[in-house]
């Protein structure tokens, strides 16, 4: 199978001051479509970087960038923008922006304005992504300003989802609902990449933020150790093990 | 408050205590017979436990001599004809299980290994150190990635319970992930450092 993203020797460095900071060295890594990756690091580990690197918005240094087998350094600004604004969702808690007055519905059906869709065909396909991360026709009329940290998180996931991408990269899953709530948003984020056969890469503080991705990462000093290197298998110590029956919920 | 005398937390004693005390609770959710009990407890405890069925049949031997368990040969379900060992919990099974409920155990030791490598490695060692630190970084990884994720709200005290021992584990993985990359960041510097 051809992956859908696909990272080879990826190497990004910031100048401060007089010094080099290197953030990511020669990183590799592909995801297949519909498959997820959930990288793990601590604070300034490099993960939010690798995330914009994989979905265009910002450049390597060194190393090739894919994705669906089109070189990202080749593309125009305006190409990539395309792809990010298509083909590829960006998720991260601090790209909320709602405009005062704005409805739900309306801040969904925005997202698609470079689809090529009449307003009305918009707004179906925004009220559809909208009941799908749980918030009905009844939650699409509520003004978006004002929505609680959980509303706010379902709806921009109902915004990225309403585009149909084929890779969604969220950053820091952990910081965008509520407390009470993470559990749920990360069962929800599961289940629409399932249903919908989406690749889904996600960054995070929290190792259990990553729960349930087929692969996972972790990231520091700019180096990635993550459970599929290509080529090589990793084996868990044979013993004969037992499995079974799950708890009922 | 129980009778934690000695002769009653004797069964606590030795690395194998926590398993034998989940099986105990099993044991009085409902009697099983050595393979049953085994998954009810892969199940309840995640991969990350990797339970071994040979080391659950001795521990029930274990809990049966102590006299929280006793065995019967019974009928195998389907097959009438054969029969199989069934454990069931005894008188004493419900208060030993509230006693060890009460009883705070000493952590036990992790890493073992890595930090007696650790402990004796030369400075030529390094990159053998790193290695092994990486490993055992993914392994810790692929552990957190076989844990079964949440569905969302647990809704019942089992799902309640298996959330939170998930959390456990989780944490667990990524305090031994944080320890395993911050050792061989600072390795890293050092060796820079020093050159």
């Amino acid at each position: 199978m051809t992956s859908l993203l696909s990272l080879r020797n990826v190497s990004k460095s910031y100048h401060d001051g007089g010094r080099e900071i290197v953030v990511l060295d020669a990183v590799s890594l592909d995801i297949d479509p519909g498959v997820s990756m959930g990288v793990y690091g601590n604070r300034r580990s490099g993960k939010s970087t690798l995330l914009r690197l994989a979905a265009g918005i910002e450049l390597a240094d060194t190393g090739s960038v894919r994705f669906d087998g089109r070189d990202l350094a080749t593309m125009s600004a305006g190409e990539r923008g395309r792809l990010l604004r298509g083909e590829i969702a960006f998720m991260s808690a601090q790209d909320w922006r709602a405009t005062p007055g704005e409805t739900v519905l309306d801040h969904v059906a925005t997202a698609l304005g470079s689809e090529g869709l009449t307003m009305r065909e918009a707004k179906r396909r925004a009220l559809g992504t909208l009941e799908q991360v749980g918030l009905g026709a009844a939650g699409a009329e509520e003004m978006a300003a004002g929505l609680s940290l959980a509303g706010r998180t379902r709806v921009m996931l109902a915004r990225a989802l309403a585009r149909e991408p084929r890779l969604l990269v969220v950053d820091e899953p952990a910081l965008m609902p509520g407390i009470g709530d993470r559990d749920r948003f990360y069962a929800l984020l599961r289940s629409a990449a399932q249903q919908r056969g989406m690749a889904l890469l996600m960054a995070s503080e929290e190792m259990a933020a990553l729960q349930g991705v087929a692969v996972l990462a972790s990231i520091a000093d700019g180096e990635l150790c993550s459970t599929e290197e290509r080529g090589t298998v990793v084996r868990l110590p044979g013993r004969r093990r037992a499995g079974g029956e799950r708890a009922e919920r | 408050m129980v009778n934690g005398s000695a002769e009653n937390t004797k069964w606590m004693r030795g690395p194998s205590t926590p398993l034998r005390g989940a099986l105990l609770g099993l044991l009085l959710e409902r009697p099983g017979h050595g393979g049953d009990l085994a998954n009810r407890l892969a199940a309840r405890l995640g991969e990350t436990w990797r339970v071994d069925t040979n080391d659950v049949y001795r521990l029930l031997e274990q809990l049966e001599k102590t006299g929280l368990a006793v065995s019967r040969d019974e009928p195998k379900r389907g097959n009438h004809r054969r029969t199989h060992l069934v454990y069931h919990p005894t008188d004493a099974s419900a208060e030993a299980l509230t006693l060890w409920m009460e009883t705070l155990l000493p952590r036990e030791p992790v890493r073992l290994a890595l930090q007696a490598k650790l402990s004796v490695a030369r400075q030529q060692d390094a990159p053998l150190v790193q290695i092994a630190l990486k490993a055992y970084e993914r392994e810790c990884l692929l552990l957190a990635q076989l844990v079964h994720p949440s569905d969302g709200e647990a809704r019942s005290w089992p799902a309640l319970c298996m959330d939170c021992t998930r959390d456990a584990v989780y944490a667990q993985l990524q305090t031994e992930v944080n320890w395993a990359m911050r050792t061989r960041q600072r390795i890293n510097e050092f060796m820079g450092s020093s050159r």
